[in-house]
């Protein structure tokens, strides 16, 4: 009997460990871990000239949520704009957990349907793209449902969503994965029933590097010339004149053009600002989000783990 | 709307930035506009004062000043950045002037590194704008010279007599009050 009991105390302090750990993965790519990180490279290399400058660790906050940055494109510029999709954005995410997640990572998203039973509608699927910024934001679905591909796009901070959950944390080699579209079905086939999976505490996102295989031509884009590293038998599928036609089609002068860069982003000085507003009620709402999934839990633990 | 690149980090321009590039029409297409602009940061940062049409020049500003910038801030240890050196200096030892002399040069400013000026046009020309463009902190004698402080300036001699003549007739008056004001004391 007290064996019984003692097994059941430990299966108790497993999960709330479990528990623990799921939290804390949340935001592992934040500042906490990047920073030792910036110091071993300093210490690592001497230098004759003269060291990097320290970065301010908010920036890495860029990587989870990139739509808080506006578009760099000067034109659509508009401070004032700016500021108050970003307060509207951080109002929703009071409302709603928007986790952390990346293209290649598999998502569960559940939105209310007036039509359908329930009145939800739950979709699993990789997301195969993420764009726009501010609340325009948005992501690309992909799965195969009865042997048909399947994508929706969601807005990010779009109203009718109830819940954003993310069943696998990882990224692909590329940013997009559109090829998925020209891509044999199992590469984009996802069980509608998977279960979560955790990640333990402090690792960095891991990087999937399967490499698909491209089903036989006619594709929808010419997947050859865009240099993609996750793709395995594009070579089979080529014919002498599209290999030429590579060649000729290539820019390898595009990544040397420093001004191209520079318009795609925004700097460093305008990114600190923008980090410095909308860090603290970010850090706020996911220390609070902790509390209230550790309370949860504890009350009442899983049956599956048991 | 486009979401803004994340991957690399750039620190901020002080200069203006027009929002789109310039085309630098060339026979070899994006490349020829390259291979131009290169030549001509080259010959920026050899000479480090150089005079040339205004288009060429504001565009090539704006990649020296780019180039720059990635050199103080990742140093010359860093591989991509050592690389772009490369590409943009055509002449090897400016790879290390870039290093060893114009990063430390700059490092601490807080203004542009470079100074574009308004060159004056040739005569009978076409409406091509000159223009000098500079490294700051070059060895050579400044463009332009502050005539506010130079006394040998015609107008700077007119005004300071003014002003000589000016306060010789105040002396003037204050002696006569005083000597009135003597006066009227000991009648009182």
């Amino acid at each position: 009997m007290s064996l019984a009991i003692r097994k059941c105390s430990s299966d108790l302090l497993s999960i709330t460990k479990w528990v623990v750990r799921r939290e804390y993965r949340l935001l592992s790519t934040l500042p906490e871990n990047i920073e030792p990180a910036n110091t071993d490279v300093d210490e690592k290399a001497p230098r004759t000239g003269r060291r990097p400058r320290l970065q301010n660790p908010v920036l890495e906050y860029r990587h989870i949520y990139p739509e808080f940055l506006p578009d760099p494109n000067p034109k659509w510029r508009n401070s004032l704009r700016e500021k108050l999709e970003r307060a509207d954005m951080l109002k929703r995410r009071a409302k709603i957990d928007i986790p952390e997640f990346y293209v290649g990572s598999i998502l569960a998203v559940t939105v209310s349907d007036p039509h359908a039973q329930g009145k939800t509608n739950r979709f699993v699927g990789i997301c195969i793209d993420r764009k726009g910024c501010g609340l325009r934001a948005q992501f690309i679905l992909r799965n195969v449902v009865d042997h048909q591909g399947v994508e929706v796009r969601y807005d990010l901070y779009d109203p009718i969503i109830q819940s954003i959950q993310v069943l696998r944390l990882e990224k692909r080699l590329d940013d997009e994965l559109f090829y998925l579209r020209d891509a044999l079905p199992e590469y984009s086939t996802f069980p509608f029933d998977m279960d979560p999976e955790v990640l333990p505490d402090g690792t960095p996102v891991p990087i999937n590097d399967v490499q698909v295989k491209l089903k036989p031509r006619p594709w929808l884009e010419r997947w050859e010339r865009q240099e993609l590293k996750g793709v395995s038998n594009i070579e089979e599928h080529l014919k002498e004149k599209d290999r030429k036609r590579r060649e000729l089609r290539k820019e390898p002068w595009e990544k040397y053009d420093l001004m191209k860069q520079y318009r795609r982003t925004i700097p460093i000085e305008e990114q600190s600002e923008i980090w410095g507003e909308v860090y603290n009620q970010l850090q706020q709402m996911h220390v609070s989000r902790r509390k209230v999934a550790r309370k949860r839990v504890l009350a009442t633990p899983k049956p599956q783990l048991g | 709307m486009n979401q803004a690149e994340v991957t690399k980090l750039v620190s901020k321009l002080r200069i203006k930035i027009p929002p789109k590039h310039r085309k630098m029409s060339s026979p070899e297409g994006p490349e020829g506009r390259m291979n131009k602009l290169r030549k001509t940061v080259t010959g920026l940062f050899k000479y480090e004062r150089i005079e040339l049409n205004h288009n060429r020049a504001d565009e090539a500003r704006q990649y020296a000043e780019r180039l720059i910038a990635e050199a103080i801030n990742h140093g010359d240890c860093h591989k991509p950045t050592m690389e772009m050196a490369d590409y943009w200096l055509l002449e090897k030892e400016l790879v290390h002037k870039l290093f060893k002399v114009l990063v430390p040069r700059y490092e601490n400013s807080n203004t542009a590194y470079t100074r574009m000026l308004r060159a004056p046009r040739p005569e009978y020309s076409y409406n091509t704008e000159k223009t000098v463009l500079e490294l700051r902190g070059n060895p050579y004698p400044p463009l332009h010279n502050k005539q506010a402080n130079n006394r040998q300036l015609l107008q700077n001699i007119l005004l300071d007599a003014a002003k000589y003549e000016y306060r010789q007739t105040k002396y003037a008056e204050m002696a006569e009050n005083i000597g009135k004001n003597e006066q009227e004391k000991p009648s009182v």
